[in-house]
């Protein structure tokens, strides 16, 4: 138990670390806060583009969708970093790490809205449109309220699952808190570094997780 | 066409149908329907399952799109390229038999969004309306309630408030209590006598013969996707001609 205690939490030992700990941190949450601005508005846009029903468009759609459904990750953030270079697209790392990974939340919460949009019955577009409203407008008032607060559960369990991708960003080294923490480990050979990442993580999703709970409970019941 | 071109004048005429056709694909469900509506009618139609009532009723709001025929609504035309669909939809509301509330939206929300956005009515004006239209209902206390909190006989009567409060020129009622448990059925049917009492223009589709035979002054009866015969209920419903007519009616009472 006591080696247990002194190899896992030497937390004396970290001392020297703090201000790079707390770097990537920051690095960490930025980037999955870019991560789910950018993808989950992304993936609804193309999902309202895909409603109006302009077939080449769709096909395109369908074709990202799948595509980014499909390929890992972890490859998807190497290319982005090294071989746009090539087409003349040259990034930063945390910036190759988070497109990578917006592109990817948007093609899954594409996904999810749209299954949202397909499962609101058409009564409900009815008895917008039958009322004067036009497309658009039934779509913003009726159908996305009702889709958005449906997508919420499976929506954020993509985010968070696709936001600790985050820590994929090491492989073009980007600082961020997985990456500093076990390179640490491996300068004092001593993993506390590591409880201390991943004890952060979980401040950082934890609350999270809590939010869309909470957030789900209140739509769950009107009122 | 022009409403005078049809010959008759249509000042009194609310709803104008002619020659209305539509096929899905190669079936043919509707095949040169006629009607007129006057202002402040009730019209009822009846027909067995299948036969087009629907159908028809949804042509004249667009909801499908005709094949054939033109229709006038509050003179005027409806059908044709170039026609403003939302503005003349304003003027034509419609009841649905699975009320199609917005489950998002209180009782109020539901009668409002469409006097906000597409009347343009102030925030103050259409929660105004919305609740003088509710009160019509007898829903007056229900208005911050939502869809999931009512009754189907209380969701159907925000149904038709959220018709009534555009003051449309008719409302399409298609089979309004046919979703409802049978203890339901009477308050929406007092609701819809009421709203005829104020001067609405109905078409109604309904199962309801005791409704048709006490409301309507006009019965239409449709079969196969024409219109068999058209008279005042004591015509089609207590006495019909028609043998098919006197089918359905057996058929129907048991
Ligand atoms: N979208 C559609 N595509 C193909 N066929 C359709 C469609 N809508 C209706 N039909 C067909 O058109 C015919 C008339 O249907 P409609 O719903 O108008 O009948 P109805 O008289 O309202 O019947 P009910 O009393 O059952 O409501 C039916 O044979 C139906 O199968
Ligand atoms: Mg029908």
């Amino acid at each position: 138990m006591d080696q247990i205690i002194r190899y896992f939490f030497d937390f004396p030992l970290m001392a020297a670390y703090w201000p790079d700990i707390l770097r990537g941190f920051l690095i960490t949450i930025q980037m999955s806060i870019l991560t789910v601005v950018i993808g989950i508005p992304l993936g609804l846009l193309i999902a309202i583009v895909r409603l109006y029903g302009i077939r080449p468009l769709n096909i395109l759609i369908i074709f990202y969708i799948d595509f980014f459904r499909s390929i890992p990750q972890l490859v998807l953030i190497v290319l982005a970093y090294f071989a746009l270079p090539y087409f003349g697209l040259v990034l930063e790392p945390i910036t190759a790490t988070v497109m990578a990974l917006a592109i990817v939340l948007s093609a899954f919460s594409e996904e999810i809205f749209w299954a949202g949009i397909s499962s609101v019955a058409k009564g409900q577009w009815e008895a917008g449109r039958s009322t004067g409203l036009n497309f658009t407008q039934t779509l913003a008032y009726i159908v996305l309220p009702q889709v958005v607060r449906m997508s919420i559960p499976p929506l954020t369990n993509r985010a968070i699952g696709i936001s600790k991708g985050t820590t994929l960003g090491s492989v073009v080294a980007v600082p961020e808190l997985l990456n500093v923490t076990s390179s640490i480990q491996s300068n004092v050979a001593n993993p506390t570094a590591l409880t201390v990442g991943a004890l952060l993580f979980l401040v950082l999703f934890l609350p999270f997780v809590r939010f869309t709970r909470w957030l789900e409970r209140v739509y769950a019941h009107p009122r | 066409m022009t409403v005078s071109e049809r010959g008759r004048s249509t000042l009194e005429d609310s709803v104008v149908i002619r020659g209305l056709g539509k096929t899905f694909g190669s079936v043919e469900v509707l095949r040169n329907v006629n009607l007129d509506v006057k202002k402040g009618e009730a019209v009822v139609i009846v027909g067995s399952s299948g036969s087009g009532k629907s159908t028809c009723l949804r042509c004249i709001n667009r909801l499908e799109e005709p094949t054939e025929g033109h229709i006038f609504v509050g003179g005027h035309e409806v059908t044709g390229k170039g026609v403003d669909l939302n503005a003349l939809r304003r003027r034509i509301g419609m009841v649905f038999q699975s009320i199609n509330l917005y489950p998002h939206k209180t009782a109020l929300g539901n009668v409002t969004l469409a006097l906000r956005k597409v009347a343009g009515l102030s925030k103050a004006e259409a929660n105004e309306k919305g609740r003088r239209h509710l009160e019509l209902v007898g829903l007056g206390q229900k208005a911050d309630s939502y869809p999931a909190q009512l009754s189907g006989g209380q969701q159907q009567r925000v149904g038709i408030a959220r018709a009534m409060a555009l003051e449309p020129d008719v409302i399409l009622f298609d089979e309004p209590t046919s979703a409802l448990d049978p203890e339901l059925v009477g308050e929406v049917l007092n609701v819809m006598v009421r709203t005829k009492e104020l001067g609405m223009t109905m078409v109604v589709v309904t199962h309801e013969m005791q409704f048709a035979r006490e409301v309507a002054d006009r019965v239409v009866f449709m079969d196969h996707g024409v219109v068999l015969a058209e008279g005042t209920p004591e015509e089609i419903l207590v006495a019909p001609e028609h043998p098919r007519i006197r089918e359905f009616l057996t058929r129907t009472k048991s």
